[in-house]
């Protein structure tokens, strides 16, 4: 047992590490800090997904033979560190984290082959349809109504917190095809051409000013049964994998580790008082406390990978702590960094992006987009199955 | 990077349970406590017998060469069971130091017997004003014809009433050295105390106590040795802390799966299903602190700092949380002495009070993580 990489691991850290030097620029660096989102603007992601598609890297999780880099999973958490460190724009989203894994093992031939390069070379950007206005922890009470018409599901009805929705081609969603039986029987997984007639988007501008979520409407949208994933009610499966992914499935240490970076390196400038937070006890009490939570946050990462290199499963209960855990200290780390403006926490800039404004220096804006991403962190333990959810799952494994 | 436990380091989890289970149960231990010593004679050859108090030790010196996962392993078991032998203390605090910085005659006098269960030494070195600067010491060493004479007073010795020796640490000049003092000495008073989780320390007085030439450990530089020595024990009981936690959980779970209220288990009511679902979170979350203190005992300075301060401070504060919650959740009964869910309460209590307290570690971890390459470093390291 040991914390050891190994020499080929060393000179695969030290290729990515040069590779960012020399590729990240810093003017997407600065679009990134001034992002008060868990996602990049898709403008910025694009640029970033275009420069790392010539080198084969936009998908580190996914196997070779689909045009994923097919890394090992130590070489996928080396990258990701290094990738955070450096500062990345965030754009593996929905698309390459979420769809990709469902049509890998759910889909035909035919959709695989039409998809996934769709997604690596940024042609496709697609949104989740998931939840609905009446339907969020209890996702398969969903009502969204998808009715067969010969060769085409006719849909009616609403989906929500769409992320980069207005942004995006086609989304991926859940809908209802029979409502006689149990209520997770009669779900099927579907693919929508969001440029399909009968699609409108609302925008959902969120607390911290960006918009990123959205409500998505269907009127009697047509979409071919060809464009179905699976079978029809299988989709509540489907869900539940694709949900796998979206909690166990990725690395939060890195982005952790580098927002509690960032949030020293602010509280070393002083303030305008003269001040520094970090000579201040009780600021280094408290950021002591988050960065002892990130260690013990990286070493269940570290050892979940463990369990699945050695064929295994890291279980439901270290999973949902994961999830419950990366929520928590993301929003302590942010809380913290708000926490140290002074009245300048009262200044609000309402122009998005942020990073479109006069550059400043790096402090600066550090200090600007600071309550934003606070208000934007509050997200974290709501997204991808509540914090409510993951105790409730504990608590089924633990008491059944 | 690999971290899971080997098949033999499971056989020896899986063993020392079961001896521990069967030998060592509750109300075994509440006669142990009433002991004038704390410390089982039967029981402690029994772990010589099973080579746990061999466990650290390199096989030159008569060990079995066992790491700091090994030694986690013994220490988990010991915190579910609540052993109140002076374990950690000789074998892992004191023994390693002497295994460090001993002569060959030393180690082979002082590891032997304590590898074959007949002596005891335990480390006298932290005095009332020594904090966490581990070289504040007042004792004093002088050189005579035959050896040193020592003057100063240790108080609160871990392991003082069983240990038939101790490593004193005295200023010799100006420089910390650590010397061997039979208990018997002449000179040396030792007045022991039960503390408040059954075990007994000693506070010692040394008037004038007479040692050979022999009896100095000088092997290497023996304040960093003594500070090494302290994170192992702190790796060790960052172990035995996640030992407790785990027993106090799944008692929790037992007793509100058992008792009814209002027509129901109370392991039925989502308020307090949630309250458990968040005791297994702190629980996760210190078996990976404790996990990356016992992986840092070797690595470099600041790295180990980072690894058992970090756990010490991380795990005093979840453990807490976790001890508090089981007694609320099982109520009146929680309260009571005759379960052993007050004895993992006052034993994480002392464990915070240990070896540094976990302000104390919070403040050591909250100095050495302002080094940017320690801050944004990954915990992966690279080979040497």
């Amino acid at each position: 047992m040991d914390l050891l990489m190994t020499q080929d691991e060393v000179r695969f850290r030290d290729e990515v590490r040069a590779f960012l030097d020399a590729h990240l620029d810093e003017d997407l660096k600065r679009a990134e800090r001034l992002n008060p989102s868990f996602l990049a603007e898709p403008a910025i992601g694009l640029q970033w997904q275009a420069k790392l598609s010539e080198k084969g890297w936009v998908a580190p999780s996914w196997p070779k033979q689909y045009g994923g880099t097919g890394w090992t999973l130590a070489e996928r958490y080396i990258f990701d560190q290094e990738c955070e460190r450096a500062g990345e724009p965030h754009f593996r989203g929905a698309s390459i984290k979420m769809i990709a894994p469902v049509l890998m093992r759910y889909g035909t031939e035919e959709q695989k082959n039409f998809y996934l390069p769709r997604i690596l070379n940024g042609e496709d950007l697609w949104a989740q349809g998931y939840s609905e206005p009446g339907s969020g922890s209890d996702l398969a009470s969903l009502k969204t109504k998808a009715m067969l018409d010969g060769d085409h599901y006719v849909v009616n009805g609403s989906k929500i917190w769409s992320t980069l929705a207005h942004h995006a081609t086609r989304m991926f969603a859940l809908v209802r095809t029979d409502d006689t039986g149990k209520k997770q029987e009669g779900i099927t997984f579907i693919l929508i051409d969001l440029k399909s007639p009968g699609v409108t988007i609302r925008p959902i501008r969120s607390i911290c000013g960006t918009h990123e979520f959205n409500q998505v409407f269907f009127d009697d949208v047509r979409v071919p049964v060809s464009d179905r994933i699976g079978e029809e009610g299988e989709g509540w499966d489907i869900a539940k994998y694709l949900l796998e992914f979206e909690r166990g499935g990725a690395f939060a240490g890195g982005v952790l580790r580098a927002m509690l970076t960032r949030l020293y390196r602010l509280a070393s400038e002083p303030l305008p008082d003269g001040r520094r937070m970090i000579d201040d006890p009780l600021f280094v009490a408290r950021f002591s406390e988050v960065a002892t939570d990130v260690d013990a946050n990286d070493m269940l990462e570290l050892a979940a990978m463990s369990k699945v290199q050695a064929g295994g499963n890291p279980g439901s209960v270290p999973s949902s702590t994961m999830k419950i855990e990366r929520s928590r200290i993301r929003q302590s780390i942010a809380e913290l960094a708000a926490s140290i403006l002074g009245p300048d926490a009262l200044r609000w800039e309402e122009r998005r992006p942020l990073h479109e404004l006069p550059e400043e220096s790096e402090i600066s804006e550090e200090r600007k987009v600071a309550s934003a991403v606070y208000f934007n962190s509050r997200s974290q333990s709501i997204f991808g199955g509540s914090n409510e959810i993951q105790l409730e799952i504990i608590a089924k494994t633990l008491l059944r | 990077m690999d971290l899971n436990y080997s098949d033999e380091q499971i056989l020896l989890k899986e063993s020392a349970d079961r001896f521990l289970k069967d030998r060592y149960d509750f109300e075994k231990r509440a006669r142990i406590l009433t002991s004038d010593d704390g410390c089982d004679a039967a029981i402690w050859a029994e772990m010589a017998e099973l080579g746990w108090l061999a466990l650290p030790f390199s096989e030159e010196n008569g060990g079995l060469g066992g790491g700091a996962v090994e030694v986690s392993l013994i220490m988990e078991a010991i915190g579910r069971s609540l052993v109140v032998e002076p374990y950690l203390v000789s074998v892992i605090l004191a023994g390693g130091l002497v295994e460090r910085l001993g002569t060959p005659e030393q180690k082979t006098d002082i590891l032997g017997g304590l590898i074959a269960g007949t002596s005891r030494p335990t480390l006298a070195h932290r005095e009332k004003q020594t904090g966490f600067d581990l070289g504040n010491i007042s004792a004093s060493a002088v050189r005579t014809s035959e050896g040193y004479r020592l003057s100063g007073e240790k108080p609160l010795v871990p392991g003082g009433a069983a240990a038939d020796v101790f490593l004193v640490s005295a200023k010799l000049g100006e420089s910390l050295r650590l010397f061997l003092v039979p208990a018997d000495a002449a000179g040396l008073t030792r007045k022991t105390d039960r503390l408040v989780d059954g075990s007994r320390a000693s506070d010692l007085v040394l008037d004038n106590v007479s040692v050979p030439a022999s009896a100095l450990l000088d092997g290497g530089d023996t304040l960093s040795e003594i500070e090494a020595a302290y994170d192992r024990a702190n790796a060790a009981l960052a172990s035995e802390a996640v030992g407790i936690m785990d027993a106090l959980m799944d008692a929790t779970i037992a007793y509100t799966k058992e008792r009814v209220q209002f027509g129901k288990p109370l392991a039925a009511f989502q308020a307090l299903q949630h309250r458990m679902a968040e005791m297994a979170v702190k629980c996760q979350e210190a078996r990976a602190s404790a996990l990356l203190a016992t992986l840092s005992v070797d690595a470099p300075r600041s790295l180990r700092i980072r690894g058992v301060s970090g756990a010490r401070a991380k795990i005093g504060k979840v453990s807490r949380s976790v001890a508090q919650e089981a007694i609320q959740l099982h109520g009146a009964m929680g309260f009571s002495e005759e379960m052993p869910i007050g004895a993992w309460f006052r034993r994480l209590y002392a464990i915070e009070n240990t070896f540094g307290t976990t302000a104390d570690h919070l403040k050591r971890y909250g100095e050495i993580i302002r080094d940017p390459a320690v801050l944004s470093g990954s915990l992966l390291r690279e080979p040497v």
